[in-house]
Formats: structure tokens, C-alpha cells, sequence
């Protein structure tokens, strides 16, 4: 295991102070145009060389014709280039001193043996000149605290906190998107291809010293370095989460072993027992993985699974109970000092049993921060899951009837509702359990968007905030579990 | 080690269930008493020394599924359910008749599955399960690579849908975990130390009254040629 940060190849792709970037031009369709506008879009701030056979200029940067050519050793090579030329291209970066490489390039071992060929002789030439490198067959990489995001599609959810290395390309740029509408997002993208130099189990290493990284997210199809992997993992767990979704399908007998063991001994299975051993949280969704991650990296970690599911509305407190049973949360019922302490808070018709259903509190705010607070308080309780709601179409309503006119109750209910989001927020985020909220509604909802802005964990729908919550309480057993070993 | 070598000498596809257990009680791993026989007076003999009841198993080249052979016999009381279940197993074998197994009636409710097998990406991988014939269909089963720590081995117990059967249990004792740990652990070692091993069945691994455990049957599967042995 590396000691320092700078130790990482992937300390070379994610923090380059100047790129050369091979396949470029002025051809919009072209990939590599592609991915240069996303490198100025974002507002990479180091310099900048595209290297072009015959331009001058490449979106209004000065081209090369070969990188022997640039005034300096860039940092990083990017090459969006046809697969035949790309070793020879790797020969040129050597030559000039290139330490680092992105190779985007597909047509590789992925397409059969002539691919595989030329693969091989690809790793030889970055072995030649002491050359780490991404891919190929990647999609890039993306390091938002840096303003550099090396993919084709445009990212623009703020810096964040999952650091995460795929073996699909989509995961890391399809998500910018589904990252950003929860207000959370990647400190760094690695898409590793073909693995061909550098591995996933690289990117783990690099992730675990990342300051920028609070969870270890992974997308993984099949893992190479099998012993490294849970070795490494085994290492980091302790100190940062680490959460995968595996899709090797879910066949089982799959072998023609002699013996029952071969014949039960399924992927999935054997992947099962690999994370568990290894100390990584497995998630079952693409979904599961991400909403794992935001609480993982916005929650302190529960003491136990014993959960308080705070409502206003009966049939979701009602479902949020039944999901905690499935992910295995328990319910305790509430101390009598807590009982006592809800009773001023609580109207004639709440129910004080766990849901803690309110049915309509005295005042807005009690609702989002008084009475969760003598929640937190309970000891019996590690978390708290919180069902949210504050349709602004109905406020409005409650100020007009007041004698408003319907502009200033409009104005009014912005006012109010800004100012509830940030209450709830700061409170969540201060909490020293887990506060959870769930909600049927989203970002088209500015109560629930000011939430997302503000970095707390709000999951749509009670599954799956109950789900995260388990994932925690697994995560702090796995953490256990090692430190109980080492 | 002396047993797989000669077995792969014989070009033996796997150990025969006498020297996988002789092999497995090398390492520590709790086995059947049980003495083999190549007649029906040494097999009247070796019941007498091991005491009724006893099991009769018909051993022959190449027989790994002996229970789909129809040549098990369990619960043997007597002298005369022996010498009956030694003509039975010799006519149904037929040529491929080598002998039988004598082995102790081991008593007990709960069945466990270990074993290893080998994966490309991990090498040796250590199995347990509910065992037992249902073993397919219940499926219950969890995997560790090899090495591994005690802790670890604890965990994959705990990792059990049945992992109840493992505290006291209709009236027999808890399962004794320290010997479950170290059997855990040794089948890793043994896949680690012995690359001609491809795969290990075990199972049932009875749980007995007093929780202990024991090894019932066993299959050690060789791999066929040396080159293999590089995953």
C-alpha cells in the first residue's frame, strides 16, 4: 500500500498542469473535439496542447503537429485517436517524457486477438518509458475539484465527494447529471477500460488518499487482481467507505466441477463472499450505489440499526417501517423521559409509538427541528428516518386566506420555505446519529431542492432511505469486523 | 504430500473417499473412524473393532457419487445387515467392485457442506453450506478466498441463512465453533499448499449431539495435468 498520495499513477492523470491532447480538431463530431470542449468547458485551469497532423489551431488553442514539437513536457496525454496509430503515439510521449496517458481508443483486446496483439504492444511501449496509463477502451477521467473532466460529456454538478473507478464509462459520465440533480457528485471519474496498465485496484488506492474523496464508489464487471483487491480493500474500509455494484449476472452451476462445491460456487456467490471479506459494501442497484454513497459521506456512522421513523402522514410512516424491517432495522419503542419531553410538542391526535406519526404539528418548525431533536436525544434509538414534505402550492394558500394578496403570499412562502430547508439542513448535518429524510417529492420542489443544496441526504422514498440507513449499520459492522482483525 | 502423489502416480482423477479423509485428519480435520475392507470377514472384523452401528460404502475406481450408486448402506446393527450389505454392494458394483468402507454411525441432525474450489481472479476459495442431500436445492452457501483469519472465518458462519443451526438445536448441544473455524481455515491452507488439488467436497460434515463435528464423506478431486495447477 502507497504512502503518499503522490505515489498514485492516478495522482498523475487526475492532477495534470498541462495536457497534450492527440485527436482533437475542429470537427465537432469527432470524439476528441468532445472531449477538449469539456476540458475548457469546466475550466481546466492548466495549459493546453492539441496535437493535430495538419490544424493550426484547435478551438482556438495552438496545434501541434507532433508532441515533440511542444514547448514542454505536459503532465498528461489524452489520445482519442485510430487504434493502429496509438502505440506509435505512445512511442512519441515516451520519447518526449510523458509519464501519464489516457488512452480512449477502443479496438483493443476487447475486439479479439489482433486487438490483444496491439494491446500488448501498447503496454510495452508505456513500459519502455516508465508510461502509467488509463484504458484503453476508457471513457476518460474526471477530477471535479480540479475543474478537469477528460470525458466526452459535459459535467456540471458542483465538486463532490465520490470518488469512484468503473468499469463502464457510463457510470462515470451518465451520472454527472443524475449526480447533480441530488446535489451531490464525483471528486474524481475513473473510467479504467481495459485495465491494460493501470487497474481498479489502483484507482482504490489512489481514492483512499484522496482528501476530496469521502466514499469509494465502484462499478465492477469482473475483478483481475483478485488477492490485491481484498487486500487493499481490507486496508482502506477502516477508514473510508467502500461500496460496489457488481453485475456479473446471477447465474449459478454455471461449471462442469466434480464436485458440489465447483457446481455451487456461482459468481455471484463467490463475489459475495469477496466483498464481504474484503470489508466492501455491496449495493444491488446503480441507484442503491449512489444513495449507499450520499449518506456514507454526508451521516456519521449509527451506533446500532435501532431506527426512529418520524412522520406526518401514517401510510408512509407505515411503509418506512416495513422497509426498515427488511433492510435490518429495528424500531425501538420510545423512553418515557423522550415520551415525556414530545408531549408539549404534540397535538391530541399524534401517536407516540415508533413511527412517531404527528399527525399536524403547532408550528411548522417544530416539526423539523424541535421534536427531531428529543428524537436524537432517545437512547434506544441510533438514526432517525424522516419522511419530508412542504408542498408550496399549499402554504401560498394558508398566507392568502391570512388576507395577502396572492404576490406577497407567494413572495412569503419562498421566504418560508427557504428558510425551513435551511433549518432542517443545518440540523440534519450537524447531527451526530444519522438523519435521514425521505420524500415522494424532489428538486422540482424548492423545500426539497434547498435540501440537496445544502448537502443534506434526502432518498426518494422510503426503501430506499431505509436501505442506506442499513448500508451504514453494515458498514460499521464490516469496519468492526477488520479492526477486530488486524 | 504422499497421498496425492501416488494418487496422481495411479493417474487417479480423484482421492478415494479413505484417502481424502487420511488426508484431511492430517490437517486436523475431524473424520469418521473407519477401517477399509476387502472382504466380508475383514469387513465383519473391522465392525467388530469400530462397534455397531456401523456404515457400509462400496468403494471402486472412479466412484465419486456413491450415495446415486446405491452403494451406501446406513445404520448397520449387525453382523448379518453387514455381511448382506457387502454382497449387495459387491453385485451392484460388479466389476468396478474394489472393497468397502466400514466407518462409525455418526448420529446427528444438523448437516454442513465445506469444500474449495479454485477461481481464476482468487485462487483457492473455501465454501460451507447446509449440507446434506438438499444441498443443491437449499443452497445456502458462503465463500471465502483463502487466506483467511479467524475472525473472518466466524464471519462467514455468520453469514449463513441457516446460520441457526449452528446454536443449540432441538435438543443437541451448539456446534463447536473453534473446530468449524479451524476446518474453515485448513481447507484454505490445503488448497494454497497442494496446486495438484482441484477441488474438495465434504459433506455432510454432521454436526453430532454434543457438537462436535465430523466428517462423513469426502471427495478430493485431482487436477488432471500439472499445467493446470498454474491459476
Amino acid at each position: 500500500m502507497m504512502r503518499k498520495i503522490e505515489d498514485s499513477p492516478l495522482y498523475g492523470i487526475a492532477n495534470p498542469k498541462s495536457i497534450a491532447i492527440f485527436g482533437a480538431s475542429n470537427r465537432y463530431t469527432a470524439m476528441g473535439t468532445g472531449i477538449l470542449t469539456s476540458i475548457l468547458q469546466m475550466g481546466y485551469e492548466g495549459r493546453i496542447y492539441p496535437v493535430h497532423p495538419s490544424e493550426t489551431t484547435v478551438l482556438g488553442h495552438t496545434a501541434y503537429q507532433s508532441v515533440l514539437d511542444l514547448p514542454e513536457t505536459p503532465d498528461l496525454a489524452i489520445m482519442v485517436l485510430p487504434t493502429r496509430i496509438v502505440p506509435d503515439v505512445m512511442e512519441e510521449c515516451g520519447k518526449k517524457g510523458i509519464k501519464y496517458a489516457i488512452v480512449v481508443s477502443g479496438g483493443f483486446k476487447e475486439t479479439g486477438r489482433d486487438g490483444a496483439v496491439l494491446e500488448d504492444r501498447l503496454k510495452q511501449t508505456a513500459d519502455k518509458y516508465g508510461i502509467r496509463f488509463l484504458g484503453p477502451n476508457c471513457i476518460g477521467a474526471v477530477n471535479t475539484h480540479l475543474k478537469l473532466n477528460a470525458t466526452f460529456m459535459p459535467c456540471e454538478h458542483p465538486p463532490g465527494f465520490i470518488g469512484m473507478a468503473s468499469q463502464s464509462g457510463s457510470f462515470i459520465t451518465q451520472m454527472f447529471a443524475y449526480l447533480g440533480r441530488y446535489g451531490i457528485g464525483f471528486s474524481n471519474g475513473f473510467s479504467v477500460g481495459n485495465e491494460a496498465n493501470i487497474d481498479i485496484v489502483d484507482c482504490m488506492e489512489y481514492l483512499a488518499q484522496c482528501p476530496n474523496t469521502k466514499v469509494i464508489s465502484l462499478y465492477i464487471e469482473s475483478i483481475r487482481r483478485g488477492r490485491e483487491f481484498i487486500d487493499t480493500a481490507r486496508k482502506i474500509a477502516p477508514h473510508k467507505p467502500i461500496v460496489a455494484y457488481y453485475a456479473g449476472g446471477t447465474e449459478a452451476g454455471r461449471r462442469a466441477g466434480l464436485s458440489h462445491t465447483g457446481a455451487l460456487a456461482g459468481e455471484d456467490r463467490v463475489y459475495e463472499g469477496v466483498f464481504r471479506q474484503s470489508g466492501v459494501i455491496r449495493a444491488h442497484s446503480i441507484e442503491e450505489l449512489f444513495d449507499f454513497c450520499w449518506c456514507l459521506g454526508t451521516c456519521d456512522l449509527p451506533a446500532g440499526n435501532r431506527v426512529i421513523v418520524q412522520t406526518h402522514s401514517g401510510g408512509p410512516g407505515a411503509v418506512a417501517a416495513d422497509a426498515c424491517a427488511r433492510s435490518g432495522l429495528e424500531l425501538p419503542a420510545l423512553s418515557e423521559s423522550t415520551r415525556q419531553k414530545l408531549s408539549e410538542y404534540l397535538p391530541q391526535t399524534a401517536s407516540m409509538n415508533n413511527p412517531v406519526d404527528l399527525t399536524f404539528t403547532k408550528n411548522n418548525m417544530d416539526f423539523f427541528v424541535e421534536i427531531p431533536r428529543i428524537l436524537m436525544a432517545e437512547p434506544n434509538a441510533d438514526a432517525l428516518l424522516m419522511y419530508l414534505m412542504l408542498p408550496r402550492r399549499n402554504i401560498t394558500r394558508f398566507i392568502e386566506s391570512t388576507g395577502l394578496s396572492t404576490e406577497a403570499a407567494r413572495a412569503e412562502t419562498e421566504k418560508f420555505i427557504a428558510e425551513q430547508s435551511r433549518q432542517l439542513a443545518e440540523a440534519m448535518l450537524a447531527s451526530e446519529k444519522p438523519w435521514v429524510g425521505f420524500s415522494y417529492y424532489s428538486g422540482e420542489s424548492p423545500f426539497i431542492r434547498g435540501l440537496y443544496d445544502a448537502g443534506a441526504p434526502v432518498l426518494p422514498g422510503p426503501n430506499r432511505a431505509a436501505r442506506a440507513i442499513g448500508a451504514m449499520v453494515e458498514y460499521k459492522r464490516l469496519r468492526e469486523k477488520l479492526n477486530a482483525s488486524a | 504430500m504422499d497421498i496425492i502423489d501416488q494418487a496422481l502416480a495411479r493417474n487417479q482423477r480423484a482421492l478415494s473417499e479413505h484417502e481424502a479423509k487420511n488426508l484431511l485428519s492430517a490437517y486436523g480435520i475431524p473424520v469418521t473412524r473407519e477401517i477399509p475392507a476387502t472382504s466380508r470377514e475383514s469387513a465383519v472384523d473391522a465392525a467388530g473393532q469400530l462397534g455397531y452401528p456401523v456404515v457400509l460404502k462400496g468403494t471402486g475406481a472412479d466412484l465419486m457419487h456413491k450415495t446415486e450408486s446405491g452403494v451406501v448402506f446406513v445404520n448397520i446393527e449387525d453382523e448379518a445387515g453387514l455381511t448382506g450389505a457387502y454382497d449387495t454392494i459387491a453385485e451392484r458394483l460388479g466389476s468396478a467392485f474394489e472393497g468397502v468402507l466400514v466407518q462409525e454411525m455418526v448420529s446427528g441432525k444438523r448437516e454442513l457442506v465445506l469444500g474449495l474450489h479454485r477461481e481464476p481472479q482468487f485462487g483457492p476459495c473455501v465454501m460451507l453450506g447446509l449440507g446434506g442431500v438438499l444441498t443443491e436445492v437449499i443452497n445456502d452457501t458462503v465463500f471465502r478466498v483463502a487466506p483467511f483469519d479467524e475472525v473472518e472465518a466466524r464471519d462467514m458462519a455468520a453469514g449463513l441463512r441457516s446460520r441457526d443451526i449452528l446454536k443449540a438445536f432441538r435438543g443437541e448441544a451448539a456446534a463447536d465453533m473453534d473446530t468449524l473455524v479451524h476446518c474453515l481455515r485448513t481447507l484454505g491452507r490445503i488448497g494454497l499448499e497442494h496446486d495438484s488439488i482441484a477441488e474438495i467436497d465434504i459433506n455432510p460434515v454432521i454436526i453430532t449431539l454434543d457438537g462436535g463435528l465430523r466428517a462423513v464423506d469426502a471427495l478430493v478431486v485431482l487436477k488432471e495435468d500439472k499445467n493446470d495447477a498454474q491459476n
